[in-house]
């Protein structure tokens, strides 16, 4: 899958892609490589599922697919140091709210 | 798929193992600390359903063992590069004192992601996950 990031002009063209669809043209411009090499980008990166390309009249845009990037967040380990730092959160905030909670195990608590 | 990554994070919680493990079961827990909405049946081979935003994780409980280990597959629904139940995350929770420390390994991630170490792929990624939430 991520083959397909392993090159530079591929991980710039997500990265214009990223807010708004973009012709190839207009992407092409961005680079010194011909507007065929960039098609050919835009192909593996299509084809990889990381990029959606959609028509206006003759003009193919292209954009970067949301889902595609929670799918590369979690292949590159990104994910769950954020996640987990939220959970930590949450659950000592939790903690506090209930402090009687602490450290007991469930039928400890449950004595009257 | 010739090629697989493993990604590993940990984080230590002040509350017992007991108080943390159901953040990994009940859908209204769960969804305090990942994704928007949850859709779970903990049990092996039960549903485990998270949306986020557009990606729609789906998967199945593999092994759900209170208050220390739960396994469960992982893949993102309608994708080509991390298909449902494509890849398995573990969360072991060891009581440390009155702490837990957790322990989440996400197994058989299909890459090559030497190119994260290259130029700083990762960071930026960061940046564009940001403003895509922004």
């Amino acid at each position: 899958m991520l083959r397909a990031l392993a090159d530079p002009h591929r991980r710039r063209i997500l990265a214009l892609v990223k807010h708004e669809d973009l012709a190839a043209g207009q992407i092409a411009s961005h680079f010194e490589i011909t507007q065929q090499a960039v098609s050919q980008h835009l192909h593996v990166l299509e084809r990889a599922g990381l990029l959606s390309e959609r028509r206006e009249g003759t003009r193919r845009l292209y954009r970067l697919r949301p889902e595609a990037l929670e799918a590369v967040r979690t292949v590159l380990g990104e994910l769950w140091p954020d996640a987990l730092q939220r959970l930590k959160t949450v659950v000592e905030k939790q903690q506090r709210r209930s402090p009687d909670n602490r450290a007991k195990p469930d039928n400890e608590r449950r004595i009257p | 798929m010739s090629q697989s990554e493993v990604v590993t994070a940990t984080i230590t919680i002040a509350a017992p193992p007991a108080t943390v493990f159901p953040y990994f079961t009940d859908p209204a827990l769960l969804v305090q600390w990942i994704g928007d909405t949850a859709h779970l049946a903990p049990e092996p081979g039960g549903l485990f359903a998270l949306d986020m935003g557009d990606t729609r994780v789906r998967g199945a409980y593999v092994t759900v063992d209170p208050p220390n280990r739960v396994v469960f597959t992982w893949g993102v629904l309608d994708s080509d590069t991390l298909p449902a139940g494509s890849t398995t995350v573990e969360i072991l929770l060891t009581a440390d004192g009155e702490q837990t420390i957790v322990e989440l390994t996400h197994r058989n991630l299909p890459v090559d992601w030497r190119a994260r170490h290259r130029d700083g792929w990762t960071r930026n990624l960061g940046v564009l996950e940001q403003k895509v939430h922004a």
